[in-house]
């Protein structure tokens, strides 16, 4: 069984949950001591990614420490649509948002790892470059919604969307707002209706969806 | 003078049983459209602990706060309590109402005892909301074909046409946003190019 090494509060581990739920993959979920252990900068956490960084998923003897190289795994073997289309454009464009989900979680992750787990650096900058880098998912957003789509690349939801949507999904936690950004809160509504979604603390499930707690 | 009438999003970004904020002249509003399709707009404070109303869900014809679920009608007056189900909330459990109208695929809103209606906008088509770190001055200095003071209007050239725009204007702490039209027939992702390219002008004209 894959194994995914996790921290339930980590956007990344979460992307790659919430991928696998989607495509029907189970995982063998590991979960490290991130906070307050730093079990992920310990020597014996070392040997499986040097970098120390979590997400961690290891298939046989293939180990993966990149979560967009995670996605095109787990899409390559259980659902080959969620590639996106193949032709040249859109190919590009899926691996344009998989470049710029770097971005998101660089500010917007770096902002809300400050807010939530105290992380040192310059919150205000972190701020600035997530709202810069929400402005560009925004405008592209707008424009698929002019031509008649939801999503970021093609007719259905595909890796892109979801290695973009956590820290977007999280960027309260870091004090940044969506309320200027319509078409992004469309879209992440899209995302939270998905068939199979999974939830993480702080990004749930569209309420609407589920049944009211009605009591007789 | 202050209008009484002030554009807070537009209709496309609204869809039923979605709730946004919004806001008057500095007072925070939740913004929500029903099941059916009822644009109302309100105090952005729910009554139990202050909680943003627009943080929370729609279901059916009532608005749903995230916090304790406290079940809002749409008269406002509060509905049902989950922690007391047997309850009926004494009618006194009520959010303040704005007025809300939903014209030419601009929601507007207004204190409660406004009379009369917003401007009409003839032959213009929704475009996109976009916030801007800068003031209406900024705006005009840098596209002087635009006019105006809560609705910028003129014609610009987008994609080597003049294409005739109206952008209402919106202020908030941060600066302001532009709820944008353009003439109904215009490619709106090249006006939606030349929106984003106001921004940056104006935002650097504003900055200088
Ligand atoms: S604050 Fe709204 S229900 Fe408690």
């Amino acid at each position: 069984m894959i194994r995914l090494y996790d921290y339930v509060l980590s956007a990344s581990c979460y992307k790659i949950r919430l991928m696998a739920a989607l495509l029907g993959v189970k995982l063998d979920q590991e979960a490290v001591d991130f906070h307050p252990g730093r079990a992920h900068k310990s020597v014996a956490f070392a040997q499986l990614n040097p970098a120390g960084t979590l997400p961690v998923l290891v298939d046989g003897d293939l180990i993966l420490t990149e979560s967009t190289a995670m996605l095109v795994y787990l899409a390559q073997l259980a659902g080959r649509d969620w590639l996106g289309p193949l032709d040249p454009k859109s190919a590009a464009q899926v691996q344009h948002w998989l470049a710029f989900s770097g971005r998101l979680a660089a500010s917007l992750g770096m902002a809300r790892l400050h807010d939530m787990l105290l992380y040192e650096g310059d919150i205000d900058a972190w701020r600035a470059q997530g709202h810069a880098a929400l402005r560009e998912l925004e405008a592209a957003l707008s424009e698929r919604r002019f031509a008649g789509g939801v999503w970021l690349v093609g007719d259905a939801p595909s890796i892109a969307d979801i290695a973009c949507f956590p820290n977007v999904a999280l960027s309260q936690d870091g004090g940044v707002s969506l309320d200027a950004y319509p078409s992004v809160r469309l879209w992440t509504r899209a995302i939270r209706a998905l068939d199979r979604f999974v939830e993480m603390p702080g990004i749930h499930r569209l309420h609407e969806l589920r049944p009211a707690p009605e009591v007789a | 003078m202050t209008p009484r009438w002030i554009a807070t999003g537009l209709s496309q970004d609204l869809p039923k049983a979605v709730a946004m904020a919004g806001h008057w002249q500095g007072q925070d509003l939740a913004v929500w459209r029903s099941a059916t399709g009822r644009v109302q707009a309100w105090n952005d404070r729910c009554p139990h602990r202050g909680m943003r109303l627009s943080h929370g869900f729609v279901r059916g014809e009532t608005l749903a706060c995230i916090y304790h679920g406290w079940v809002y009608g749409a008269d406002g007056v509060c509905k049902h309590i989950p922690a007391h189900p047997a309850l009926t909330p004494p009618a006194t459990i009520r959010v303040a109402a704005f007025a809300c109208v939903e014209q030419d695929g601009v929601i507007w809103v207004a204190p409660a005892d406004t009379v009369g209606a917003p401007v009409a906008l003839r032959g213009l088509q929704p475009l996109r909301s976009i916030s801007l770190t800068c003031d209406v001055a900024a705006v005009l200095a840098v596209e002087p074909a635009l006019s105006g003071g809560d609705a910028l209007r003129g014609l610009v050239q987008i994609g080597g046409q003049a294409c005739e725009v109206c952008l209402l204007v919106q202020h908030n702490a941060a600066g302001l946003t532009l709820h944008a039209l353009c003439a109904v027939g215009v490619d709106r992702i090249a006006a939606s190019r030349w929106v984003e390219d106001l921004r940056r002008r104006a935002e650097r004209k504003g900055a200088a």
